[in-house]
């Protein structure tokens, strides 16, 4: 049960990072499943938001990110994203 | 009441002038802004410019300048060293202090890199960061497929900037938003503009801010 809560606190944050970085409506990426498609379909999404992006889910999360970590595929949808998330800060 | 306005006005640059964009009277008690860098520049102007507009409702003159190879500058910024940025700052501190008399010092982000280059009555500073992490930014946003989010800085301006940290300044305020846990003077609710891909703004924040550095100005001003 404490590793479900601590799964949907990382999806809590990841949510919070996105609204911050890419200026979306909370609504709308509270409406976001784990099929929706982020790196290369949203316009927003763009090389610096990556970088911010990053940055912002280290300090939050308290984890670190190596560059050999990132790739289009882990930010291709937000089911990926969420994954990588839970991965380097549940591991 | 909105006396003075909005104008702009050079000075001399390490290499030709340099455009300050000028809002609020000339004579009035002068705070000079020290912009965020690269990527971060484009996306606080908004805020900057509010900021601007509020104090210089409230009795103030508030100058921006453009650093060389940025803004209005007619300079590449690939030709650009870290070292002529730090003239501009204290070139734009020495044309403001003979317009107006010696100016506060507000920088945000990677201007608190450059501020101390200025002759100031006293420092303020938002959500300060050092070289090492927008350098990273910046790499960071090369493993999308742009390096440097497009710019094309020259290497020893890269590399100065990868060192660069902020000095020690007299009579600093720091300030920083209440989601980052670092110490600070005060902390203001309000969204982190500099990571935002579409430029924006916060009236909230622009207050806020504009409110801290106003205070501080006089009580800089005043001793």
């Amino acid at each position: 049960m404490i590793a479900g809560s601590d799964e949907e606190e990382v999806a809590a944050t990841l949510r919070a990072v996105l609204v911050d970085v890419l200026g979306l409506s909370e609504t709308r990426v509270a409406a976001f499943d784990e099929s929706t498609p982020l790196f290369g379909a949203l316009p927003e999404f763009d090389s610096m938001a990556v970088a911010g992006l990053l940055t912002e889910l280290e300090e939050r999360l308290g984890i670190v990110i190596e560059d050999h970590e990132v790739d289009a595929d882990m930010m291709e949808t937000f089911g990926a994203l969420l994954t990588f998330a839970r991965n380097k800060s549940l591991q | 009441m909105s006396e003075g306005g909005l104008a702009f006005e050079t000075f001399p640059g390490k290499a030709g002038p340099e455009w300050m964009m000028r809002i609020g009277a000339a004579g009035a008690p002068p705070i000079l802004f020290i912009p965020p860098l690269f990527e971060e520049m484009n996306r606080t102007r908004a805020l900057l410019v509010a900021i601007m507009r509020l104090l210089a409702e409230r009795g103030h003159g508030c100058w921006l300048p453009d650093l060389s190879g940025t803004g209005e500058s007619l300079r590449a910024l690939g030709d650009v060293r870290w070292n002529d940025w730090r003239h501009d700052v204290t070139s734009a501190s020495a044309y403001v202090a003979e317009r107006s008399g010696k100016p506060l010092v507000a920088a945000l982000r990677g201007g608190v890199l450059l501020d101390d280059a200025a002759d100031a009555t006293g420092h303020w500073r938002f959500a300060p960061a050092d070289g090492a992490a927008l350098t990273r930014d910046m790499v960071r946003a090369g493993l999308a497929g742009v390096e440097w989010a497009g710019y094309a800085p020259s290497d020893e301006l890269k590399a100065d900037l990868a060192a660069a940290k902020p000095e020690a300044v007299t009579a600093l305020r720091l300030v920083r938003l209440t989601t980052d846990a670092q110490p600070a003077d005060a902390k203001v609710p309000g969204p982190a503009l500099w990571r935002r891909s579409e430029p924006g703004t916060s009236d909230a924040l622009a207050e806020a801010l504009a409110a801290d550095i106003g205070e501080w100005s006089r009580a800089c001003a005043g001793s």
